[in-house]
């Protein structure tokens, strides 16, 4: 009796414990995660839900880089302007939250959807337009945009970032619309073999319910990053770079033209595994065989501006700050492949494959435009967007 | 004669202990043993063997062949005491006996009386007789001393009606009476399988009775817990206070195709889909037994009965103890207290109030995380249930009686909710009315229940949507059942009914109130052109007002099945018959924006479909049951081969229209959309169950089950969910000993071979891509086991029982690390 006794004193004290913490072996549970939350400032009359974008910090958005956003989050405009009038310019203050983070460096971007027109799962509707107003992370005190990192504890686990400030303000007004476009005359694919094909570039606008690209047009200047006044030659092939730049890319297959190849998942970064080509040496000409590392397959191209250099100079023949606006561009691509895996060192392969290649423009503002896209009547219906047949051109190479 | 008989008794009490492992268990083996000698025609030892049985657990029927064992051995007197014995507890054969009774008393007067002796202490005789020493006849005398006060308790049961069984079915002049009492005496009887007290070796499906006796020998607290020892069972412990429970495959996290009754009370929670055991508003210790139909019952019971049934049945109000005080405590914040008062007169009642609380096995998270936190209310608490109930009886004569009951139940739960989501609380209070009216061959069967409740995810990302949310939940319910007994070319049990059945449900997580309005109908008739050949045909229609591609459908669900009883205690049966699931309200009218974990402004639309198809099974089974009295053994078979379709379940996520991205309601855009679709897939699910039961001797009971399964798709696909997640092979063992000195034990182990489990989840490198994944779930055992101490003559029990004493593990990937709890009980009857 006494043995029990103690025993019912020995359960009873013990069970007094809270539950161990166990995450089995659930793979969401044995995730540790970081958070970054803090507030977004708008100091503005443009009004409409915010978007706050998370990039990593090694692969930011156009137009410094092609990285593509993590995370994302939305803050109501009811949240965060509540009742205010059309003329209030502010400043409004929300919170938000990236919830998740992994460790790492990160950069924030955002806008105000003033068209409430972004969609971030179509590349048509993905990005910013005439009207919106841009945001960024900054630093409080120099407003430049700055790096936010994650930071791990001492026992290794992701920790949180607060009080981060997001700024929106007028001077990130975003001027213009995406560059739209389209191969006039109603060409839907153009065939490059072994010599170069020059396409007009053609701006095109869209006005649907969905899609508003009233006034597209393109941003051209010289790219002049050392402000020398002179037009920058960084890949020394002799011709000058420009804004926008364009980007012809492998595309991953004929049944799904709108994946690049090798970005099966869309997330902008080169799969695991995937397709892999021999480079040559463009030296000696030699073969050098296939690395087993997937390829990022790009046909050498570029715009000839010759014909507009002049407007693209000011008076004294240096480099004009401000971009051109013209709705027209010549576009040259060269029946040569490059592997722009590593894009500091990028790889001449020794074949252009064959298959479809698209077309994308990317401005100075960092908007793009991609050839094919949602709109190509194959995918339109399917996804309730207008349908634009010029919106289905490939380059094909056979 | 009587000095025989008495030696005979004295001689097995003096063997026997007084305790028993499974009264009832112990009870049959007697009386069946007593029926064979007397059939035999050795009376005397026939008698003493019913006289032990009845010692055992009091049943009326034990009376009546008492009697007419001394009346073929030519004892008219004996005869006559007994059959007064027995029509003092108003026998539906009452006229009959009294006629039996009218011939012994005119044969009486023609015997010569003997002169009444004195009783004398047994003398040994025989070879050995002269070799007992004085000590040994010494320890005779003392032993025939007991015989005598046995046999006076033997004689004074009846009036006493105090058996010293804890549950006494005995059936008296004050206790109503029904023909279910009369039966077989200590058979084990099912009522769920044919709605109908029948012998298992009748029933037209596999049964598995758990009494309550057994349960209680276990010690154990939770239900799904004591339903491992099913054969082929599958419980999958989730948490505390969260299982899910199927059998023959199927199951999963919200199992939804097995149905639940107490008294025959539906517990399926329609929003949902599932039983949850938490509500329930009865204690262990309410407990009369338990009946499980494994395989399906839609014949009868309609939908949701798919793979089988288990049906609670409680204490009949006014047996049993007039009050029972349980309580008990131990490690992970384990605290319980019940107490159960049984009485009245001509209104009979049980009352019961029950207090319970156990932490989680397992936080999965800690506090103070960056990135996720608790959104429970209560964070460490796995289950907390505060309950009342009240059950009423009242006869107004033989024929026509009334049952009323209710309960409440205010409780803290867990459930473990689909898709990508985890870990749910249910924080909220359930309740029911029934009202049980018998008129003759007709019942009527009213209840409404009751779930108001709010509910969310147990842990969310900081800064993620959430998704707490309210329900409250009505369901109104009326049968009217009517049974007859017929002869036409045999013997015919027929039973028809209909029913109505009106379900509210008011949930943030549909766009809209809804409700549905359902009717049934259905018929059976258990034909007995022989004796030992039953064959039972039976059919329901349900009316459902989504079934026909949204717009109001029937579903059909006939059985017929063949029973061949060669020798008594042996059954062979084979069985076909069909079954369904209707679509929940959760899979038709759901309307959930989940969070995309990772992605703040992402969401995933999950939608219920109203176009849905019921789930369907095709069953064949045969099986066997066999039951060797003098051995102690019984025996139970079953073969099974379904073909399971139209598996409800959650389509891949499809992107929306442009049009459609942005949600206004919960400011996200839609990553897309997820509807309940129809798997276009069949299965064949196989297997085979056996269970063994060995009353190996006085006071312990022996038990062993094994099933093996295979399900597997009868066409190509790439994933095979429901294969993988069906362990192959499931062992259970166990024992229950009383021992002579008071102290009780009993163990179980239980086996369950590994699965993989296919589950959705957001790929950890881009959350925006939701793919099915496998887990892989190892083999894991269960072992339970319960050390009890009797005292102050049985009024006074303490036990330690140990659960899960085979180590930490998981049931499902998601779940807890089930972990060891031990608790100290004690049972206190006054």
């Amino acid at each position: 009796m006494k043995n029990a006794l103690l025993m019912s004193v020995l359960i009873i004290s013990a069970g007094c414990e809270a539950p161990p913490v166990n995450a089995g072996s659930d793979t969401r549970q044995n995730q540790h995660r970081g958070r970054i939350e803090g507030n977004v400032v708008v100091s503005s009359s443009t009004k409409g839900k915010v978007v706050v974008l998370l990039f990593d910090a090694a692969r930011p958005p156009p137009p410094v880089g092609t990285g593509r956003p993590l995370n994302f989050t939305v803050i109501s405009r009811e949240t965060i302007f509540g009742s205010a009038t059309a003329a209030d310019v502010g400043p409004f203050t929300a919170p938000f939250t990236f919830s998740l983070v992994p460790a790492g460096s990160y950069l924030i971007r955002g806008f105000v959807d003033a068209n409430d027109d972004f969609i971030p799962w179509y590349s048509v509707t993905a990005e910013v337009n005439r009207g919106d107003l841009g945001g960024a992370a900054v630093d409080p005190l120099t407003r430049a945009n700055r790096d936010i990192t994650v930071t791990v504890d001492a026992d290794g686990n992701p920790s949180a970032v607060t009080d981060v400030p997001v700024a929106f303000s007028d001077a990130a007004l975003v001027p213009v619309d995406r560059p739209v476009f389209e191969i006039p005359a109603g060409i839907v694919s153009v065939t490059l073999t072994n010599t170069p094909i020059t396409l007009e570039v053609q701006s095109r606008a869209i006005d649907t319910a969905l899609i508003k690209q009233s006034r597209p047009g393109f941003l051209v200047r010289f790219v002049d990053d050392d402000n020398d006044g002179v037009p920058d030659d960084a890949n020394h092939d002799g011709s000058p770079e420009v804004w926008p730049r364009v980007f012809v890319r492998k595309i991953a297959s004929n049944a799904s033209v709108l994946l690049d190849e090798n970005d099966l998942d869309k997330n902008g970064i080169l799969d695991a595994t995937g397709v892999d080509y021999e480079h040559i040496n463009p030296q000696s000409g030699a073969t050098i065989a296939a690395d087993g590392q997937p390829d990022l397959v790009v046909l050498a191209a570029g715009f000839d501006v010759r014909d507009i250099a002049s407007s693209l100079l000011d008076l004294n023949g240096k480099v004009k700050t401000t971009p051109t606006v013209v709705t027209s561009l010549k576009l040259i691509v060269q029946p040569r492949a490059i592997d722009a895996s590593n894009p500091a060192s990028a790889q001449v392969l020794k074949a252009v494959p064959s298959g479809k290649y698209a077309v994308t423009i990317m401005q100075s503002t960092g908007q793009t435009w991609r050839l094919p896209n949602e709109l190509s009547p194959d995918f339109a219906e399917r996804f309730s967007l207008p349908s634009i047949q010029s919106q289905s051109f490939v380059i094909e190479v056979p | 004669m009587k000095t025989r008989i008495r030696l005979s008794l004295l001689l097995a009490l003096t063997v026997a202990p007084l305790a028993f492992a499974d009264a009832r268990v112990e009870a049959r083996r007697h009386f069946k043993l007593g029926m064979s000698l007397v059939t035999a025609g050795n009376y005397d030892d026939g008698i003493v063997e019913l006289l032990q049985a009845y010692w055992i657990k009091p049943h009326p029927s034990v009376l009546f062949n008492i009697a007419k064992a001394h009346d073929a051995a030519g004892r008219p007197g004996d005869a006559l005491n007994y059959y007064r014995k027995y029509l003092d507890t108003n026998p539906p054969d009452a006229p009959v006996v009294r006629a039996a009774m009218e011939r012994l008393e005119a044969a009486l007067p023609k015997i010569e009386p003997k002169p009444e002796q004195p009783e004398k202490k047994p003398e040994p005789t025989g070879p050995a007789a002269g070799a007992l020493d004085q000590a040994t006849l010494e320890k005779l005398n003392a032993l025939t001393d007991r015989l005598e006060k046995a046999l006076a308790r033997v004689e004074a049961l009846p009036d006493t009606a105090t058996p010293n069984s804890p549950v006494n079915t005995a059936v008296t002049a004050d206790a109503p009476a029904t023909s279910d009492d009369f039966g077989v005496p200590y058979e084990e009887t099912v009522v769920a399988a044919s709605r109908r007290a029948q012998s298992t070796l009748e029933a037209p499906n596999a049964t598995t009775i758990i009494t309550g006796d057994e349960i209680r020998a276990t010690g154990l607290q939770s239900i799904p817990e004591i339903l491992r020892r099913v054969p082929g069972a599958e419980v999958m412990t989730m948490g505390t206070s969260s299982a899910n429970v199927s059998f023959r495959g199927f199951n999963q996290r919200i199992a939804n195709k097995v149905l639940v009754l107490i008294d025959g009370r539906p517990e399926y929670q329609d929003f949902l889909g599932i039983s949850l055991w938490p509500v329930i508003p009865i204690g262990i210790e309410e407990i009369e037994r338990i009946e499980v139909i494994r395989g399906p019952g839609s014949a009868l019971y309609g939908a949701n009965a798919m793979l089988g049934i288990i049906n609670i049945i409680t204490r009949t109000p006014g047996t049993g103890a007039k009050g029972e005080f349980t309580a008990w405590g131990g490690n992970g914040n384990t605290a319980a207290g019940s107490y159960v008062a049984s009485g009245g007169d001509a209104l009979k009642y049980r009352a019961s109030v029950g207090y319970q609380q156990s932490d989680k096995y397992s936080r999965d998270y800690a506090e103070d995380r960056a990135d996720v936190q608790s959104t429970s209310p209560e964070p460490n608490l796995g289950l907390r249930s505060a309950r009342a109930n009240l059950t009423t009886f009242y006869a107004f004569n033989k024929d026509i009686s009334i049952s009323v009951s209710g309960g409440v139940n205010r409780m803290f739960t867990e459930v473990y909710a689909i898709g990508i989501l985890r870990n749910f609380f249910l924080d909220g209070t359930s309740g029911y009315t029934k009202v049980d009216v018998t008129g003759g061959p007709l019942k009527l069967r009213l209840f409404w229940n009751h779930l108001d409740a709010t509910s969310g995810p147990q842990y969310e990302p900081i800064g993620q949507r959430t998704l707490v949310n309210h329900l409250e939940a009505n369901v109104f319910d009326g049968e009217l059942f009517f049974q007859k007994e017929f002869q036409l070319g045999g013997t015919h049990l027929f039973g028809a009914g209909i029913s109505g059945r009106l379900k509210r449900l008011g949930w943030d997580y549909m766009s809209a109130l809804q409700q549905e309005l359902h009717a049934a109908a259905f018929v059976q008739d258990e034909w007995h052109p022989i004796k030992a050949v039953s064959i039972v045909a039976s059919y329901r229609v349900d009316r459902h007002p989504l079934l026909d591609n949204g717009q109001p459908g029937y579903a059909q669900s006939p059985r017929v099945s063949v029973n061949f009883i060669p020798t008594e205690g042996q059954a062979v049966r084979a069985s076909f018959s069909t079954a369904f699931r209707q679509p929940t309200f959760l899979e038709s009218y759901m309307d959930l924006r989940t969070p995309v974990p990772g992605v703040n402004g992402a969401s995933v639309l999950t939608q219920g479909n109203r176009a849905l198809k019921p789930e369907r099974l095709i069953s064949f089974e045969v099986g066997y049951r066999g039951e060797f009295f003098t051995r102690g053994i019984s025996i139970d078979a079953a073969l099974y081969w379904n073909i399971v379709s139209d598996l409800v379940v959650l389509s891949a996520v499809n992107q929306l229209p442009a049009d459609q991205a942005f949600d206004q309601h919960s400011q996200s855009y839609l990553l897309g959309r997820s509807n309940f679709v129809n798997d276009p897939a069949t299965y064949t699910a196989r297997g085979g169950e056996l269970g063994l039961t060995w009353n190996a001797m006085p006071g312990l009971d022996v038990r062993a089950s094994a099933a093996v399964q295979q399900i597997v798709p009868n066409e190509n696909i790439a994933v095979c969910g429901p294969c993988t997640q069906a362990p192959v092979a499931k062992l259970n063992a166990g024992f229950v000993y009383k021992t002579p000195v008071n102290v009780d034990l009993s163990a179980d182990v239980s086996f369950v071979s590994s699965t993989v489990w296919v589950e959705r989840e957001p790929l950890p490198s881009d959350p925006t891509q939701i793919t099915s994944l496998q887990n892989n779930l190892g083999a894991y055992g269960v072992v339970n086991a319960r050390i009890g101490y009797r005292f102050l003559n049985d009024k006074v029990s303490i036990s330690v029982v140990g659960t899960q004493l085979a180590g930490a593990h998981q049931e499902h990937p998601f779940g807890n690390n089930i972990s060891r709890r031990v608790f100290g009980l004690i049972k206190v009857t006054p």
